[in-house]
């Protein structure tokens, strides 16, 4: 099912640019997971290093901006959806990379099991996303 | 303090590029499988199987780094719990640590896959990410 999706997605990709490497090969599960997992795991870096130099050059600490935030009064759908998105990178990469290290070890690397796997982690990931985002 | 820590880690890594500079294209398969095949009566166990494919020195310190950042990993899966459990600045700090060098071996990871080493250009690497 998933594999249909991306096959259907990778067909009608339109850019030229890259069209060689997009388009002309049938998009796979572990294919897209493993560039999700760079991406999510660049993206992380950035927000890790954001976090750090703006705690250096801005004004105040972080519980001032955290008061700053419950200010605001947004209410508690948007709230949640927000540390939904923040945390859902995380726990993607997390789940991810423990498949890496499992893949290290030698353990999980036959094809049916590699999209068991790839299926336990996706759904791991949005289960412990949105446990952390109710906390 | 976050910054400073990944400062220190960004020198740090130009004397760990230094002594890159010696290994071959591929960092050299060192896997050390533990394969259990179809258990027999007589199967007494676990079965190391080495790859190497890498005749230099310079293989050494790259199977090294590529231990190293496996066992880096694992730390940050422990550390990122044990944080939540037992909060202290020295917990901080050793998460801070962890986090910043897991970021930028993995960084480099994926600046080596599309640019590739100093001096080589590996601009097919891209293609083999693909493939996977």
């Amino acid at each position: 099912m998933a594999a249909l999706l991306l096959r259907h997605v990778g067909r009608h990709c339109l850019r030229a640019h890259f069209s060689p490497q997009l388009c002309i090969r049938n998009w796979s599960l572990p294919m897209a997971m493993s560039i999700c997992h760079r991406g999510t795991g660049i993206a992380l870096s950035a927000g890790v290093s954001l976090f750090g130099m703006s705690a250096l050059l801005l004004p105040g600490n972080f519980e001032s901006y955290l008061e700053l935030v419950k200010s605001l009064c947004l209410g508690p759908a948007l709230i949640h959806t927000a540390k939904f998105a923040l945390v859902f990178p995380l726990m993607y990469h997390t789940w991810n990379g423990i498949r890496h290290l499992m893949w290290d070890l030698g353990k999980g690397l036959k094809i049916p099991q590699l999209y068991q796997s790839g299926v336990a982690v996706l759904v791991l990931t949005v289960l412990s996303s949105m446990g952390l985002a109710a906390m | 303090m976050a910054v400073l820590w990944r400062l220190s880690a960004l020198c740090s890594a130009q004397g760990s590029r230094a002594l890159l500079l010696q290994t071959p294209v591929f960092r050299p398969a060192h896997i050390s499988a533990f394969l259990q095949d179809r258990p027999t009566p007589d199967w007494c166990g676990v079965q190391h199987i080495h790859l190497s494919l890498s005749h230099h020195s310079g293989s050494k310190t790259a199977c090294l780094h590529w231990t190293s950042e496996r066992v880096v990993s694992v730390l940050l899966l422990g550390r990122l719990l044990a944080a939540y459990l037992n909060p202290c600045s020295a917990m901080d700090y050793s998460l801070a640590a962890t986090l910043t060098l897991h970021g930028h071996w993995g960084f480099e990871q994926v600046v080596t896959m599309f640019i590739g080493t100093f001096g080589r250009k590996l601009p097919r690497q891209g293609f083999w990410q693909f493939q996977f």
